[in-house]
């Protein structure tokens, strides 16, 4: 249920390559905007910093006061297990090799090799497969945690919101219906690098009733901006 | 084009610079938040670099310099690199209607005039007739770029745009932003009373006037016309004016995506263009010198 609207991201080839583009051209002078990369990583510490928390999480930045409650009962399984996934793109080989080889330098400004955060691998990401069996959450919820902080109560409704990361940016889209999250996608996905990699995280939201998707080895960027996309669009739903 | 309302201009922090040859604005909604001057210095610090790269107005310029080294390899910053890198792929998709080697043919009719200084700057050399973006190379591994045949490159709309999308991306953890950057606006979040931002297209004939108003969070729209610098958009196949377009507006995720297609579609003509935007996933709009309107299916319901 939770893939119906995969075919709405952004698969055009200049849309693409335009993004590649500006992330190329601004990773490359990153180390002259150190502040606002440091904001975009404040927003990732609070969020490893919180994920064992039970009750709520608070993201800091601009207005990103999201929370939501992650029930402890779907939390992955403890032993992962590896899945290689490939990764398509719809950048021709060339413009894909450009995009790593243009991180390092911008004449002019001083950049740092070890401000600038290595690309993320291309091939293929290690990752957690989803839970075997998809637990039919609201039934079970109760017996399986009867402690559970109090339910958060959405409103119904289809909300969008933004997660940033410093590879690019996820719009998320979230259904809620009779309170609960009926489906989650990525509505719009601006990264640098395909949002195939996070494909088995859209999911997790609705089995889990949280934003608090899987880390994906390799992906961790995009799945951060997942999480804080998801974040958003339920804040709205409050 | 202009940003419509001065309601929504009513809060925040609002800067405005002459660079690139324009006036660019900026206006961040909530400007009581940490580090809001100095992100939107370093959002004007990418306009002054990249035009600083990129212009045609400099002869020492890297752009200019490059254009000095026909027929070897030159090395190549990633701001130059990466804006003649899309400037080639949008010459590809379009067919050369958008070609970023028509420097020459601008400089012929006389666009080459440096807007702050007013001195005139003409490059040295004399490029054939037919120069196209296929006498472009560029090789991805030594990042360099090598110009087969003396050309005179002009990355003006590629530039433009690309600082637009590079300065968004500075004031993103600000979320509700805008950008304007004479034609080229990049609108993020949400304007200050909450709601996405209203943007007016400014009508093709008359100057007080607008043809449509758009509704637009975190997209870019930029104009393509021929009122603001009369007929500056040449058409690279034929090397004469286009004449069957009095505007063209194209609504897409960046600033870069969106002037060059809009620069493209110009060229092409309305059906062509509309055509070309529909291929390319942007939603558009292009005015007729008589005024009938021609837009991508879904230019509405983006808006």
């Amino acid at each position: 249920m939770a893939q119906g609207g995969s075919n709405k991201k952004v698969t055009n080839r200049l849309v693409a390559a335009s993004c590649a583009a500006v992330l190329a051209v601004y990773t490359a002078g990153y180390a002259r905007t150190q502040s606002a990369a440091n904001r975009l990583a404040a927003q990732v510490a609070e969020r490893r910093a919180a994920v064992p928390a039970p009750e709520r999480v608070t993201l800091q930045g601009p207005e990103r006061r999201a929370s939501a409650p992650i029930p402890a009962r779907f939390l992955p399984p403890a032993a992962p297990m590896p899945d290689r996934v490939r990764i398509p793109t719809d950048l021709p080989r060339k413009y894909v090799e450009k995009t790593e080889a243009a991180t390092t330098d911008v004449p002019g400004s001083v950049a740092e090799p070890a401000s600038i955060e290595p690309p993320e691998p291309l091939i293929a990401v290690a990752q957690p497969a989803p839970p075997i069996n998809p637990v039919p959450a609201p039934s079970i919820a109760p017996p399986v945690l009867p402690a559970a902080p109090a339910k958060p109560v959405w409103k119904d409704g289809t909300y969008t919101g933004w997660g940033y990361s410093r590879h690019g940016n996820i719009e998320a889209a979230v259904v809620i219906e009779g309170g609960r999250i009926l489906s989650a996608n990525i509505s719009q996905c601006r990264t640098r690098y395909s949002c195939d990699v996070i494909d088995k995280l859209i999911p997790q939201v609705a089995q889990r009733q949280s934003p608090d998707v899987d880390y994906v080895s390799g992906a961790t960027q995009s799945a951060d901006a997942f999480y804080g996309a998801v974040v958003e669009a339920l804040s709205k739903a409050k | 084009m202009t940003d419509q309302g001065a309601s929504q201009r009513a809060t925040g922090r609002v800067r405005t610079e002459a660079v690139m040859g324009t006036l660019v604005t900026i206006h961040v909604v909530r400007a009581d938040e940490n580090g809001v001057d100095p992100a939107i210095e370093r959002a004007f610090g990418w306009f002054r670099e990249i035009e600083s790269r990129c212009t045609r107005f400099d002869p020492r310029s890297e752009l200019m310099q490059l254009t000095a080294q026909a027929g070897v390899p030159v090395p190549a910053s990633a701001i130059l690199y990466e804006a003649l890198q899309f400037a080639l792929m949008v010459a590809e998709e379009s067919g050369g209607a958008f070609d970023p080697t028509v420097g020459h043919r601008m400089e012929a009719r006389g666009f080459n005039r440096e807007h702050r200084t007013g001195e005139i700057v003409r490059s040295t050399i004399s490029p054939d007739d037919d120069v196209s973006y296929r006498d472009v190379r560029l090789d991805p591994d030594r990042r360099t770029i090598t110009l087969l045949r003396p050309l005179t490159l002009d990355l003006g709309a590629v530039a433009k745009g690309l600082a637009v999308d590079a300065a968004a991306r500075e004031l993103e953890p600000y979320r509700d932003f805008a950008i304007d950057a004479g034609g080229d606006l990049y609108l993020g979040g949400s304007n200050p009373q909450g709601a996405p931002w209203s943007v007016g297209i400014r009508h093709p004939r008359l100057d007080n006037e607008l043809i449509d108003s758009l509704q637009v969070s975190n997209q870019a729209v930029c104009t393509s016309g021929d009122y603001e610098r009369r007929t500056h958009i040449l058409d690279p196949r034929t090397n004469t004016t286009s004449d069957t377009v009095a505007s063209a507006t194209v609504v897409a995720s960046g600033a870069m995506l969106a002037d060059t297609l809009a620069t493209a579609a110009f060229v092409l003509g309305p059906e062509e263009g509309i055509e070309l935007l529909t291929r390319m996933g942007v939603e558009g709009l292009i005015t007729t010198p008589d005024l009938k309107r021609y837009e991508t299916r879904g230019f509405c319901r983006a808006t």
